[in-house]
């Protein structure tokens, strides 16, 4: 089943792109969760628990902003183990996706979508 | 679903957490539905992309109870992550249960052998030297001291593996959510 592999790549780099989104600029969980729906289509509601885990784990912390409009926001930044987190996933990822590439051969100017 | 459904399901499944998470949890998702609403979409657009609230709260939940026995090793923060474990409820965890109850029967087995020697000892510490023992009453000292500290001994390494079990099913659960749910599913 080609969706059940794309759900699981998804998945699987989904930490990864969370950090990646952080370490550009801090974020609130609704623009990060569409910004994710829109890219790699991840369902909506998986930011939460995830960004529970990334606090719980040290990785990223909180603060919010005062809103003119309704409630303050709270917003999510990248700790220091969170930014060495995200350099040693990222190089993890590229070399992977380098290593599948090759062996695929998407880099010889096969069928690329 | 409305807003409205969506919140009564998601505070329905929260319950059993401590209050402050759980009032974390909701603003969470009431911001989400502000925004989403905000952003010019239907309530039952945003509660449709958010997914299943049961099913987000099983998440929440397990990962507050496997959260729970990694900041304490302590005999309640072990029911909490079993608790956690248990409660996924899924099929490929069901399949890992025959082997983990076999584990778990034979760390019991090891538990009862510990006890089995540590009465032994103190039984042969205590009346053995009054009952005129073969090899006098020191023998009798020292051999019930001995079932003592390996009767100890045993039930520390009976600990240690116990431990090691649940933080090897916390880590196959975490990686059940996280990945092979949704690729179940799909």
């Amino acid at each position: 089943m080609p969706e059940a592999i794309e759900i699981q790549l998804r998945k699987g780099v989904l930490e990864l792109c969370v950090l990646a989104l952080l370490a550009e600029h801090d974020g609130y969980a609704y623009d990060i969760a569409s910004r994710l729906a829109g890219a790699i289509g991840m369902g909506e509601g998986t930011i939460y628990p995830l960004m529970r885990r990334l606090q719980n784990e040290g990785l990223v912390e909180t603060y919010l902003v005062e809103s003119p409009a309704g409630p303050s926001r709270k917003y999510y930044r990248l700790t220091a183990a969170g930014r060495r987190s995200f350099q040693s996933q990222k190089t993890a990822w590229s070399a992977f996706a380098g290593a599948v590439e090759d062996i695929v051969g998407l880099n010889k100017g096969g069928e690329a979508a | 679903m409305t807003r409205q459904a969506f919140m009564a399901r998601l505070r329905e499944g929260l319950g059993g957490l401590p209050p402050a998470a759980q009032a974390e949890i909701v603003a969470d998702y009431e911001a989400h539905f502000a925004d989403g609403l905000a952003a010019g979409r239907s309530e039952e657009a945003v509660a449709a992309s958010l997914g299943d609230p049961a099913r987000l709260a099983h998440e929440l939940h397990a990962e507050a109870g496997f959260r729970r026995w990694e900041t304490r090793r302590s005999p309640s923060g072990a029911a909490a992550a079993v608790l956690a474990f248990l409660g996924l409820g899924a099929l490929d965890l069901l399949f890992l249960l025959p082997i983990l109850m076999a584990i778990v029967g034979v760390l019991i087995g090891f538990g009862a052998a510990a006890i089995a020697i540590f009465v032994a000892g103190v039984v042969t510490f205590v009346v053995g030297p009054v009952t005129g023992a073969p090899g006098g009453p020191v023998v009798a000292l020292l051999l019930g001291l001995g079932l003592i500290t390996g009767a100890a001994s045993l039930a520390a390494l009976v600990a240690i593996a116990s431990i090691g079990t649940i933080n090897a099913s916390v880590w196959y659960a975490r990686l059940h959510y996280r990945v092979l749910k949704p690729a179940l599913e799909s």
